[in-house]
């Protein structure tokens, strides 16, 4: 979940300029600085954008790109203003449609954003996804993602941020245990089908991150929140290592590599012995290993520390005991 | 990229030349022809070779109007009914299909809903796309509400067969790839014409018609095995939404399938089952949750350990005992190397 400001192929960069254009011609004048906010650029790439349109244009009549045929800007403005005024514009008035491609994507992220409170008005989000298609050049690709259906929680949640109270639930961790907890929503965060709140944990007094199907029994307080999402630093892992993790080294099959990424290391040796990969994972503690070992059966074998092996064999036989398969 | 005939010209920029590709075909009715193209247009006419071979400079045009549509920019060909022949092509971006309709407008609570559906992809073609939009979508001027809540939503895309199959879908190619059907050994090679590609219950499928039996088939894409390679043939976009019907199917599916198990009291087993969508307690206290697969809800419940006690159906108890087995001897004192 690293969000590490783009770089911008060609086509990309083109993409820009073509609404960029249209975007200057709908303002008078307009600082380099508000245009660089707007497009979430850095104020050298809106600069570099403005003298390239403001040599650009057609090959008119002469098919030598006289002026009349070029782009132009007020240059006194933008060398000693660094403001952007058009004074001739060539071709372009207005917005162009997306992709095909592009309508596809954003229609297929706010399928899967159907579980937000913000989106429990369908028809309203109905009449946006139809109006992505209609905007697109060709028709969107054939793609859907299944809608989540509207979570409770997560509009419980948005209502504490809003009124600026605590919540309480029970929580039950991965060891298994319940607590009672106190937390200050600050972000609700997603991989695929799971769902995450993190919060400032007042029994713990520290950023902690909550499975939401882990979470029962949530409710608003009547206590005022201590933290809010610009008061503490969030990071953009989800899963952020700790000084207190455990390493532990692992044979996985080739298949499944991608399904532990989230636990390699980046810095991990990864050995290749036939059709496995050896390599270490890294785990707040052995409960939460013995429940990703045992989630991926065959694929994942402990190799390291013995603690580490013992503490995922007896969860296996524990589990085979209830079908009354003894040890053997 | 080679310099072409005119080396020693300067430089023009990849998006300078695009751009004044896009601004030349935008500004004419009638269409240019390539070689109008090639010897006037801004980043071209400085490697046209007047009388020469401008073979590479073709290839680049290619290219150029190749990632142009790739923007959703519609680039057309026209011939003119008086000539014929491949010199006479003509080439134009009709104004009317390149604007966004003027009627299409977003408010600031589409904008800030927008926003975070862009963000749901994080990698891929998918993300790529939606920056794009993004930007596009900015060039209306509308602005965002802030949100109440902050999100940071995530849907990977993980399986390597998907941009293969979403190119080969825009691209109406047939596509041939070896797929490995849970409890057989070997893979086997289908050949199919992809209809749609769709995500449920977190993972992707892909709704496909067989070519040869014309039978409707849905995959898995992480039981796709190697590449997916295009045959070379293309096929005819069908009409229909496949899209939902492979989503509705799916539904069917899973909703057809129904396992019992019991939970322990308090445990994590219990809380997540329970939450998990269309789970319903039963009289006894059992747990009836629905499934799409026998092989993934068998993995989803051997993570519970001892927490879950499969009652019904015998084969999801089997492979769940069977996985819990393979696990206890695999981690077994004795079998350590």
């Amino acid at each position: 979940m690293i969000r590490r400001p783009p770089t911008l192929q060609a086509t990309d960069k083109l993409a820009f300029l073509l609404s960029l254009v249209p975007w200057l011609i709908d303002r008078a004048q307009v600082s380099v600085a508000d245009t660089a906010k707007h497009f979430g650029m850095t104020e050298q790439q809106i600069r570099e954008a403005v003298m390239l349109i403001a040599v650009s244009g057609i090959p008119g009549e002469t098919q030598q790109y006289q002026d009349g045929d070029l782009f132009d800007i007020a240059w006194d403005r933008f060398e000693d203003d660094d403001e952007i005024v058009l004074t001739h514009l060539v071709a372009i008035d207005d917005s162009p449609r997306f992709s095909g491609r592009e309508a596809a994507a954003l229609i297929a992220g706010l399928q899967y954003l159907s579980a937000l409170p913000e989106n429990a008005d369908r028809g309203a989000i109905d009449s946006l996804m139809a109006k992505l298609a209609r905007g697109a050049s060709t028709r969107p690709s054939e793609m859907a993602v299944e809608a989540g259906e509207t979570d409770a929680a997560l509009a419980l949640i948005r209502e504490a941020v809003a009124t600026g109270v605590q919540v309480e639930f029970d929580y039950v961790n991965s060891r298994g245990d319940r607590e009672h907890r106190h937390a200050d929503p600050l972000r609700i965060e997603s991989v695929d089908t799971d769902w995450y709140l993190r919060a400032w944990c007042h029994l713990r007094g520290a950023v902690r991150i909550f499975r939401l199907d882990r979470v029962s029994a949530l409710t608003l307080t009547l206590l005022p929140i201590e933290f809010s999402a610009g008061d503490v630093p969030l990071p953009d892992e989800l899963f952020e290592g700790s000084a207190d993790d455990l390493f532990v080294t692992v044979e996985v099959t080739l298949a499944a590599v991608s399904l532990i990424a989230d636990y390699i290391p980046d810095d991990a040796e990864r050995i290749t012995v036939g059709d496995r990969v050896r390599t270490s994972v890294r785990v707040s503690h052995f409960h939460a290993l013995k429940r990703l070992v045992a989630g991926l059966p065959g694929m994942v074998t402990v190799v390291e520390p013995p603690e580490a092996r013992r503490t995922v064999a007896e969860w296996a036989a524990a589990g085979a005991a209830r079908y009354g398969i003894g040890p053997g | 990229m080679s310099p072409g005939s005119a080396a020693g010209a300067p430089r023009v920029p990849v998006e300078e030349r695009l751009f004044s590709l896009v601004l030349a075909l935008l500004a004419t009715d009638t269409g240019l022809t390539k070689n109008e193209i090639l010897s006037t247009v801004q980043g071209y006419r400085q490697r046209y070779d007047h009388g020469g071979n401008n073979a590479n400079l073709e290839r680049q045009f290619e290219r150029d109007k190749d990632d142009i549509r790739d923007l959703g920019v519609p680039l057309e060909t026209v011939e003119s009914p008086a000539e014929s022949g491949n010199q006479n092509l003509r080439y134009r971006i009709p104004r009317g299909r390149y604007e966004l309709p003027s009627d299409i407008t977003f408010s600031a609570e589409e904008t800030a809903i927008l926003g975070l559906a862009a963000m749901v992809w994080r990698e891929g073609s998918l993300s790529t796309e939606s920056r794009r939009a993004l930007v596009k979508l900015r060039a209306l001027g509308g602005t965002s509400d802030e949100p109440v809540l902050g999100y940071a939503p995530t849907l990977r895309v993980r399986d390597s067969a998907f941009e293969p199959l979403r190119t080969a879908l825009d691209k109406h190619h047939v596509v041939r790839f070896a797929y490995l059907k849970p409890g057989e050994l070997e893979s086997r090679v289908r050949t199919v014409i992809p209809l749609a590609l769709v995500q449920h219950q977190g993972r992707w499928h892909l709704a496909a018609e067989e070519t040869g039996t014309g039978a409707q088939r849905t995959f898995l894409l992480r039981r796709i095995v190697g590449q997916v390679a295009a045959t070379g043939e293309i096929f005819d976009p069908r009409a229909d939404d496949a899209p939902t019907r492979a989503l509705r199917e799916l539904e069917q599916v899973w909703s057809s399938h129904t396992a019992v198990v019991e939970v322990e009291l308090e445990s994590d087993a219990a809380t997540r089952l329970l939450k998990r969508r269309g789970t319903v307690t039963a009289p006894s206290g059992a747990l009836e949750l629905h499934y799409s697969d026998l092989n993934i809800i068998a993995d989803e419940l051997a993570a519970f350990g001892p927490e879950v006690l499969v009652l019904s159906p015998a084969e999801l108890r089997d492979a769940v005992v069977s996985r819990l087995a393979l696990m206890a001897r695999n981690h077994r004192e004795d079998t350590r190397d």
